[in-house]
């Protein structure tokens, strides 16, 4: 098993590799670098500072030397500095000379992307799985039907349109929830308890509007599986022993039920620091989803990159994850690793 | 026991969904202020505005970008500035002279000069400033007019004086908008990573007290302001990425001010009479223009008759009607109207199609097939229209504008491509038959680096190849004529040579439109040429209008 482990973890350091060569190369396919944003169209601007700049970022080097500098950078885990926002750090902050702290980019997008997100996996898991069970115990009935037609409401809505909908009946019309941002002008005079209340507040639309458009697939996935498994001999067996419905429901059924759970949940690791662009844009959210729209908009190369090794690693790491506790759940999984 | 697990899960469902919509806050008490009452100039209070996107830092001149300068001028001073009637009047520079070879233009500082910090501003500041833009290092996209400068010097604290090769018209406005920077804090420092971009320290107005990254910037009053104090004491302006939450925060009076589009200032606003209650609404002169762009290497563009034929095709006041909802006016002059620069005499292409038709047909273009669209030996007369996507105005005049070429003969396809690629790939290596675009309307007249035939190289601003040799002389003398009244001459007949050569087509220029809450007063009015945000220093927040929430701080 240890072993297992070690050939794991091992095998991911090239495919790191791999993914962020071949990232780097697909960035550069698309026209245009730092150069070309907005002063690139101002008159006063002229083509001879734009080619220091270059310069200055060795844009002007061909791709692969370019690619082997951010890697040498990267071997020391240094994500290096962005260009858009003249030399802010990437990943995290740094300290100058004079001892003034400069933040990186992602550790001030981070915590309130990963915030909404886990809220908002949690919260979708909550309604998930009691909804899955009730329409696979009353498959066919109109429970389950209309679990289906809240769901698939819900996942044909288009979240933005929803968004701003609720964002004027509750925040315009009936000034029951903030509009848009994350905290209120006055956070800083709050107590701890105002503070924790206002960015629950503001919270609110962001993290709960995803969560019910996207309840759907994992309602599904509970729903299907529980039927499945409801058709097991062992599930008869139980019944036929004369436990109540409900051990048979919630000790025999739904453990192997969720085992699915384990993947989806392994796989939404990456997810949960890659934030929503549409929904960080209409809440005014400074996340990762913006942070990364924003650098691919701007050909800021280094934020580019540096999102999309975290992104990057993080799956790996998920899968893996996945695959562990896949083994610790599952008896039978175990089994066969070890052999 | 059964249906009781069920009724439970119900009732979990409902918990939780009652806690999500609990926490409610009580509805705001109604406003029985009016805010139609006058109210004397008072200090203090807080105006609240927004803003789509974070400035990348607070030097203007390494930023470049337009939401820095939209902070930043409110923390730095130029040596002049532009007063209500955009002429150039003193800012820090008491009084300016230029020498009678018209090659040396001395400044002279106000006395008594000082930073927010209390360490005096002097011309030792201003050189340090014009070193920095200059220096390759800092990669400045303004260095180019700076770069001209032959040699900078501060005799004395007061004293700056600049002397160029020749005499440089446009270096009074260059000086304009350069933004004196404190020595005492930034030599010796990277200007890219200094940490003053994320805490400067000015002389203007406002002074930086908090900026929450992708949140919000507070300025508060400068006590050491050059100009006087203004009179509100904090502008907060709030990051909101997109437009409509923008215009919900307007409307739940979270904010004071912002920019509207045409359909928020003709149709949603006057519609909704709560709105029309609290805001006012202004509309002023825009600062660009739309144009209709021909790449004049491409054949049949090099030919005047056909380029004029396609001007007199295009219905402007149809665009400006259905794009712009009537908020825009014709222009006939890369100028301001009603500025000094603009010539009053030149009036645009009216919309003519059948002198459209004649113009082609001299041209060579005739409908040879009889289906309808005009060819040129066999070749049908067709191009495609680009321009930048995520511009709902550009976009929809190329419609207007496909749509009457059509109706005269000509085969118009439209494509849209993302800003970066736009740039790089089709504007720089000239890989275009017609572009839409807008150009600002600057306020000096020099426009040597869009229309001189020097200026074509890949990068360069003459990207549709014009190349006119009296324009090019014009455009020489206006950059060497300090005389104003002479300068006037120089550019009203610049103006009348491009409308005749007709290398762009003026599409329209839309107005500036804003909305700003009536607790805001002193604005002035009727709005001068420089627009209404000119002495926002004046406006000021009667205490009796301000917001409840931030009173209490």
């Amino acid at each position: 098993m240890l072993k297992y482990l070690i050939k794991r973890v091992l095998l991911m350091i090239p495919m790191l590799i791999g993914i962020s060569l071949i990232s780097f190369f697909i960035m550069h396919l698309a026209p245009g670098d730092i150069t070309s944003n907005e002063t690139a169209f101002n008159p006063k601007a002229s083509e001879e500072s734009r080619q220091k700049l270059r310069q200055m970022y060795n844009l002007d080097k061909p791709v692969i030397v370019q690619y082997g500098l951010w890697l040498k950078r990267m071997a020391t885990l240094d994500f290096g500095n962005s260009f858009a926002s003249h030399q802010k750090p990437v990943f995290w902050e740094k300290t100058d000379k004079d001892g003034n702290v400069t933040k990186g980019m992602v550790q001030e997008a981070l915590p309130i992307t990963l915030l909404i997100n886990v809220l908002g996996l949690f919260i979708t898991l909550a309604l998930a799985v009691p909804l899955g069970i009730i329409a696979a115990r009353k498959h066919m009935g109109w429970q389950d039907k209309s679990i289906t037609l809240f769901n698939f409401i819900g996942f044909s809505i288009p979240g933005f349109w929803l968004s701003l909908l609720l964002m004027y009946w509750l925040g315009v019309v009936n000034n029951w929830l903030p509009i848009s941002g994350i905290h209120s002008l006055n956070y800083e005079t709050l107590s701890t308890w105002g503070k924790i209340k206002d960015t629950l507040s503001h919270l609110m639309m962001p993290v709960i509007i995803p969560s019910v458009t996207g309840l759907a697939g994992i309602t599904l996935f509970i729903k299907n599986g529980m039927l499945d498994v409801l058709q097991q001999d062992y599930i008869t067996t139980a019944r036929a022993k004369g436990l109540n419905e409900h051990r048979v429901i919630y000790t025999h059924a739904l453990r192997n039920a969720l085992l699915p759970l384990i993947t989806i949940i392994g796989l939404s690791i990456p997810g949960l620091i890659g934030g929503s662009v549409i929904a960080e844009t209409i809440f005014a959210i400074p996340g990762m989803g913006k942070l990364f729209y924003d650098a691919v908009l701007m050909r800021d190369f280094p934020v580019v990159m540096g999102v999309l090794t975290i992104g990057a690693a993080l799956t790996l790491i998920g899968n893996l994850l996945a695959d562990i506790a896949y083994a610790w759940a599952d008896p039978r999984v175990r089994r066969g690793v070890a052999r | 026991m059964q249906s009781g697990r069920i009724n439970l899960h119900y009732a979990l469902l409902t918990g939780i969904l009652l806690l999500l919509t609990s926490c409610q806050k009580e509805p705001a008490e109604e406003i029985t202020v009016s805010y139609e009452e006058k109210h004397l100039p008072v200090e203090g209070g807080i105006l609240i505005s927004s803003m789509s996107s974070d400035p990348s830092s607070l030097i203007y001149m390494i930023a470049g970008e337009s939401a820095s300068a939209a902070i930043t001028s409110n923390i730095f001073n130029g040596l002049l500035k532009y007063d209500k009637n955009l002429d150039l009047e003193s800012d820090l520079a008491e009084h300016w002279e230029i020498s009678a070879d018209k090659k040396t233009i001395t400044f002279t500082l106000k006395p008594n000069l000082k930073w927010a910090d209390d360490k005096p501003l002097t011309s030792a500041d201003v050189l340090f400033t014009w070193q920095a833009v200059i220096d390759p290092k800092n990669a400045s996209p303004y260095a180019s007019d700076f770069g001209l400068v032959k040699q900078a010097e501060a005799p004395n604290e007061r004293t700056f004086r600049v002397s160029y090769d020749q005499p440089y018209a446009p270096a009074l406005d260059s000086w304009a908008g350069l933004q004196i920077l404190p020595k005492h804090l930034l030599e010796g420092q990277d200007l890219h990573t200094t940490a003053f971009t994320r805490k400067p320290v000015g002389s203007h107005y406002y002074q930086l007290a908090d900026w929450k990254h992708g949140q919000n910037i507070t300025l508060t009053r400068n006590p050491n302001s050059v100009l006087g104090p203004a009179r509100i004491e904090r502008l907060v302006t709030r990051i909101i990425p997109d437009n409509s939450a923008q215009f919900l925060e307007l409307m739940a009076d979270n904010i004071d001010s912002m920019g509207l589009d045409p359909i928020k200032y003709s149709r949603i606003i006057p519609a909704r009479p709560e709105l029309q209650k609290k805001l006012n609404l202004y509309k002023e002169l825009g600062n660009s223009y739309t144009y209709l762009g021909f790449n004049l290497k491409h054949k049949p563009f090099d030919d005047v008759r056909v380029r004029k034929a396609i001007n007199y095709a295009i219905d402007k006041q149809e665009i400006i009607d259905g794009v712009y909802l009537g908020l825009g006016i014709n222009i006939a002059s890369p100028y301001k109207p009603g500025t000094r620069w603009s010539n009053p005499d030149l009036k645009p292409h009216p919309y003519d199609p059948a002198k459209a038709r004649q113009l082609l047909k001299e041209a060579g273009f005739t409908d040879t097939d009889g289906d309808g669209m005009l060819e040129r030996d066999g070749k049908p007369l067709a191009f495609e229209i680009i321009t930048n996507n995520g511009n709902k105005e550009r976009e929809k005049t190329a419609v207007f504008i496909q749509r009457k070429l059509k109706e005269i003969g000509i085969d118009v396809s439209i494509r849209t491509i993302e800003w970066a690629s736009f740039i790089s790939r089709f504007i720089k290596t000239g890989d275009f038959d017609v572009v839409i675009l807008g150009w600002g309307l600057g306020l000096d007249p020099d426009q040597f680096n869009i229309w001189h035939s020097s200026q074509q190289a890949p990068g360069q601003f003459n990207f549709i190849g014009y190349n006119n040799p009296t324009v090019d002389r014009l455009l020489e003398q206006g950059r060497t004529e300090l005389d104003p009244d002479k300068r006037k001459k120089i550019y009203h007949e610049f103006a009348k040579v491009l409308l005749d050569d007709s290398p762009i087509v003026y599409l329209s220029a839309g107005y500036g439109l804003s909305a700003i809450h009536k607790r805001v007063q002193g604005i002035i009015d009727p709005i001068p040429p420089a627009g209404v945000g000119y002495d926002s220093h004046k406006w000021y927040v009667p205490v009796p209008l301000r917001r409840n929430e931030i009173a209490e701080n």
